[in-house]
């Protein structure tokens, strides 16, 4: 389900069935040099999360990109949101981002680290295929977490 | 002949008129056409979408058959990719929605393998028989709708969603 007021209505009623929160980690860089690639990260990032709403939609909630400066204190917003997911019950809660600084970040778990692909040239088709294969490899990843006895 | 002259003055008249007539003509008739076009637009198409999927290729097994539509929500147009799971049955061809009646997941075919057979949801381990009807005692309360289909030139062509037929 997408952070949006018609799938929160379904979501309160549902509760014991979405148990999984998604939250996108996105940081955002505006110098020159380094505009293009946070854009296209973001990209990535956003299509890759639509796919796993798409394929997943009644189990998981997807969470607006968690936008922050490049300097910002990672420990902090880790621990903020970890709180926050943990008082809102989620069983699972899996963090997906294309910034390496999040790997040495231990106090958050299932944090998924993805290196970006520039798809914003590809064509449609292209681009389809491609995201579909990045999809596949992690699916198995939330399947496992779901199937691990807790 | 010589008694029926027509004298330099009719002559013009006529073929200014003539000439006139055909100019006002031409000029009219895109106009007409343009306002007329909403009457004459087609719509037997009725949404179909043609899909790469040949009908030829289709056996008994259910296939994943991708196929995207513009889509207006406002103003803003986007292109949504959908899929089906397309399989014959006998003569005849069957779309399957992939969404899940329980909570909107996507479902797949034969993806678990205690369950070879049937529609499997991830989510909460839903099933479906291959006809889209619900497995009782899994979590999905209905059947997979049905897409309506369309043989076009050999290929595929998937349209609206309805109500499953097949049960």
């Amino acid at each position: 389900m997408y952070f949006i007021g018609k799938d929160m209505d379904q979501f309160i009623q549902q509760k014991e069935y979405v148990d999984t929160a998604i939250v996108p980690l996105l940081e955002v860089d505006l110098s020159t040099e380094g505009v293009k690639r946070s854009a296209s990260a973001s990209e990535y990032l956003q299509s890759l999360t639509a796919l796993l709403e798409k394929q997943f939609k009644g189990r998981i909630l997807l969470l607006p990109p968690i936008s922050y400066a490049k300097k910002a204190d990672r420990e902090r917003i880790a621990g903020e949101l970890g709180e926050e997911l943990h008082a809102a019950n989620f069983k699972h809660v899996f963090y997906l981002t294309t910034d390496a600084a999040w790997r040495t970040i231990d106090s958050l778990e299932n944090v998924l680290w993805l290196p970006a692909i520039p798809i914003e040239n590809m064509d449609q088709r292209f681009r389809n295929s491609v995201m579909e294969d990045q999809l596949r490899q992690v699916l198995p990843l939330f399947t496992k977490e779901w199937t691990k006895p807790s | 002949m010589s008694n029926n002259r027509v004298s330099r003055r009719q002559f013009l008249g006529y073929t200014l008129t003539g000439v006139g007539g055909f100019m006002a003509a031409g000029m009219l008739m895109p106009m007409i056409r343009f306002a007329v076009d909403p009457i004459l637009q087609e719509n037997t198409a009725g949404d179909f979408v043609l899909t790469d999927q040949a009908v030829a290729d289709l056996s008994e097994e259910p296939v994943r058959v991708d196929f995207a539509y513009e889509q207006v929500d406002a103003w803003y147009t986007s292109e949504v990719t959908s899929s089906a799971w397309v399989y014959k049955e006998g003569d005849k061809i069957i779309a399957l929605s992939p969404v899940c009646k329980h909570l909107g997941c996507t479902v797949n075919w034969a993806a678990d393998p205690e369950h070879p057979t049937q529609f499997f949801c991830p989510c909460h381990a839903g099933r479906y028989e291959k006809n889209g009807q619900n497995v009782p005692g899994t979590p999905p309360l209905g059947p997979l709708d049905e897409f309506a289909v369309e043989e076009r030139d050999g290929y595929l062509a998937i349209g609206a969603v309805k109500a499953n037929s097949l049960i």
